[in-house]
């Protein structure tokens, strides 16, 4: 949240634009609950995901009809609301991809044209 | 004890959470924070730090959730709103296209009674026109010249019949429609050239009076409604050819009505348009009979009958 040094890039801004993207690749990998996707968020790299924001996406996917949800009783601790990708979460997650996959594409080639202008 | 703490520490955390969306719709509060206790005491059971020294003030976490609930930060959602923007963008074309059809079909209905008054008397004045083929068509039929009551008549009821007509609708087939509005077309074309001729006409009447005489008093702006004079002598006998001129010396010359006058024509070849009676006949080429009349009893005996004034010397 604080303010890097000279970085204009926010990266809470970027990750708000790809969180639903970031937590459905989570769940596709399989069925998972909040706590547990934030958790497998951070280890993957995205460190600077709130679990706010975690815990509302997912409750916003499951509203809009991305996810399916069922409750895992557990004897150690409370009931865990376990998330997972149905048919049109899948889709979604197709669809995201494919923008995600052209968007770098883009930016990765005006950065490399950059770099290599750069270069010369 | 050692389960106690955090669980109480999770329930005044979630109501403070909770607290701070009270201004969301409820449906949507009940559906987002419906696994909120479980998902803090997870988060709890993880560490033995408090709730808001891992997570933030409960007013900030409760922002965040609401942002990220509520904002659409999918490129499905984005994809959708792009298209919902597409789309209204289309209805403000059309509402846009759809405001100026309507204020022209609004103004239309307004216009059109006035149209069908004014085609009424457009062909009554076609009509007039080409059955008399005469340059002197007022713009307003005039009463007092000949054929200007049946103009009248005729205007009106031709008003009626074109309201009456107007106000049935433009018929639903498509060659009719065409039909009516080559009509309507037709008529101000045919109209058109008879009132540039009713503007720019000559006519026949001329006030001045110095260049020619027979012509140069008018008869129907100075004896409105006189069409013909009978001249009678003292003793009853109709009288013919006589010639009368006014005050000025000017042939009195009466208007034309609804008879058609043969007027004499002179040695010099001109018309002698004040020799009265005029010889007329009327629309059925009738000659038109004199009036009755009632001849004043004239004294006869002069010097017999005056009881008056026996000069006395």
């Amino acid at each position: 949240m604080q303010p890097s040094n000279g970085d204009p890039i926010d990266t809470s801004q970027l990750l708000k634009g790809v969180l639903d993207l970031a937590v459905l690749a989570v769940l596709a990998d399989h069925d998972s609950y909040g706590y547990d996707v934030l958790r497998r968020l951070r280890e993957s790299g995205l460190d600077g995901v709130g679990d706010a924001s975690v815990y509302g996406t997912l409750r916003r996917l499951y509203q809009a009809g991305s996810l399916k949800s069922y409750v895992v009783p557990s004897d150690e601790g409370p009931h865990r609301k376990y998330y997972g990708l149905n048919d049109r979460g899948r889709n979604a997650l197709d669809q995201s991809t494919k923008t995600w996959g052209s968007f770098t594409k883009a930016l990765d080639y005006l950065l490399n044209g950059r770099s290599s202008a750069n270069g010369n | 004890m050692a389960t106690s703490k955090p669980a109480n520490d999770v329930a005044t955390y979630a109501a403070s959470v909770r607290s701070a969306l009270a201004s969301l719709p409820d449906a949507e509060r009940a559906s987002l924070l419906e696994d909120l206790e479980n998902h803090l005491a997870e988060v709890a059971g993880e560490s033995d730090l408090s709730l808001e020294e891992r997570l933030g003030k409960p007013e900030d976490y409760a922002a965040e959730l609401r942002s990220a609930y509520g904002s659409g930060s999918s490129t499905l959602k984005v994809k959708r709103r792009w298209q919902i923007r597409e789309r209204s963008w289309g209805l403000v074309k059309m509402a846009f296209g759809t405001q100026v059809y309507r204020e022209l079909r609004a103004l239309l209905p307004e216009l059109l009674p006035g149209w069908w008054v004014l085609r009424a008397y457009l062909i009554v004045l076609v009509l007039a026109f080409m059955s008399r083929g005469d340059s002197n068509l007022r713009p307003i039929p005039n009463p007092f010249s000949s054929g200007g009551l049946l103009q009248i008549l005729a205007t009106l009821v031709a008003i009626v019949i074109s309201v009456r007509l107007g106000r049935r609708g433009m018929p639903v087939n498509r060659g009719w429609r065409g039909a009516v509005l080559a009509v309507n077309v037709g008529i101000v074309v045919l109209a058109l050239p008879v009132l540039v001729s009713m503007g720019t006409g000559a006519t026949s009447y001329s006030y001045a009076g110095t260049s020619d005489p027979y012509f140069s008093a008018v008869s129907a702006g100075y004896y409105p409604g006189l069409t013909n004079i009978y001249p009678y002598s003292k003793d009853g006998k109709a009288l013919k050819d006589v010639l009368l001129y006014d005050q000025n010396g000017r042939p009195l010359t009466a208007a034309s009505g609804d008879v058609v006058t043969d007027v004499p024509t002179g040695a010099d070849g001109l018309p002698i348009p004040n020799a009265y009676p005029l010889n007329q006949r009327d629309a059925n080429g009738l000659p038109v009979l004199p009036p009755r009349v009632a001849l004043p009893p004239w004294q006869t005996s002069a010097p017999a009958a005056s009881p008056i004034a026996t000069p006395s010397p």
